[in-house]
């Protein structure tokens, strides 16, 4: 009888554990996918329900299979993010017409290159969001990326001199830049600028 | 909406999807004509990003007036445009990460490649270690 309680005492503090890995902000955003997936934002009466669901489900996927926290987390610029947006979607457009006219150049085949972006922030969310945009914008891809330094090398397409790779270092830069501004939390933003300042003085 | 409305957002509808369907198209080309394996992911994975966000624009423009739960079903394209946008990127890298580390590319294309420098400093490391520690 004894060994049967101290188990249940057991039991109750793992369910607790996992429950205190839960995390809200996690579970609403997957909620509100649930609830696209099955047209829950419909004024209906069951879309109380399919909402109620989805947040049940939520928390028993994020109990069964926890996962670390979003440290530092981030922070929404409106303006800023906004004009991320449109940035990245100018960007996109821009890249596509210029990859459609080396895929139909004729001559000889497209040459490239490698290059390293050290990255100025020091959150792995900027990094992996950084990563991201740069992956979908057209005529670059994403090689390696090396953690503890925060180094991107990404394969640009149609860099073919030392002045283009150069070009679209900065332009990756400048990504990074909007992307912190965007979604960057302060200690993001300032050490963004920080690492700017310390670079206008050395050049 | 009136008549005239939904005549016009029919034709934007179809630019976009003939836009995306030629981006597609150009994605295809890409893919024969580019030379190695690194060029090719371009060609492969980025137009046609572009090339599916318009044709689902298109998409949603034509289903928007259609009938009264029309706005709702956008939601559906936005989760594929949402997860497009957030995977193509993982599937791409991975497999440009395995096709450099594994010398599936031509180097006579590539102009400036600072990841090589890296890669060889890192290897000298490693041999240096295992010649240096046990066999065990």
């Amino acid at each position: 009888m004894n060994d049967l309680n101290t188990r249940k005492k057991q039991g109750v503090r793992a369910f607790r554990h996992r429950l205190g890995k839960v995390q809200i902000p996690v579970a609403l955003g997957m909620t509100v996918v649930w609830m696209l997936l099955f047209d829950g934002f419909q004024p209906r009466t069951e879309s109380l329900g399919i909402a109620l669901l989805g947040f049940t489900v939520s928390v028993a996927i994020m109990m069964v299979f926890p996962l670390p926290p979003i440290v530092p987390g981030f922070r929404f610029w409106p303006v800023q993010g906004v004009r991320m947006f449109f940035y990245v979607l100018v960007k996109m457009a821009v890249a596509s017409f210029q990859v459609t006219a080396q895929v139909f150049r004729p001559g000889p085949p497209v040459k490239s290159s490698v290059v390293s972006v050290r990255l100025r922030t020091d959150s792995d969310l900027m990094l992996v969001c950084t990563a991201i945009t740069v992956s979908v914008i057209p005529g670059s891809v994403i090689v390696e990326v090396a953690q503890p330094e925060h180094v991107l090398y990404v394969h640009v397409l149609g860099a073919e001199s030392e002045a283009e790779a150069e070009k679209a270092k900065e332009d990756i830069l400048e990504l990074e830049e909007r992307i912190v501004r965007a979604l960057g939390t302060r200690e993001n933003i300032a050490e963004l600028e920080a690492a700017q300042a310390a670079g206008k003085g050395n050049t | 909406m009136s008549d005239q409305l939904v005549n016009v957002l029919d034709w934007i509808a179809i630019l976009c999807i003939l836009a995306g369907a030629m981006l597609s198209f150009v994605a295809a080309v890409g893919l024969v004509r580019f030379p190695d394996l690194l060029s090719r992911m371009h060609a492969a994975a980025k137009p046609q990003v572009l090339g599916l966000l318009l044709v689902l624009v298109g998409i949603a423009l034509r289903l928007v007036p259609q009938e009264d739960t029309g706005t709702f079903s956008v939601g559906t394209l936005l989760l594929v445009g949402l997860f497009q946008v957030v995977t193509v990127p993982v599937a791409g890298h991975i497999a440009a990460r395995v096709g450099y580390r594994t010398g599936r590319i031509r180097e006579d294309l590539v102009v400036t490649d600072e990841l090589a420098d890296r890669l060889d400093t890192k290897r000298r490391a490693e041999a240096a270690q295992k010649s240096g520690g046990s066999t065990a």
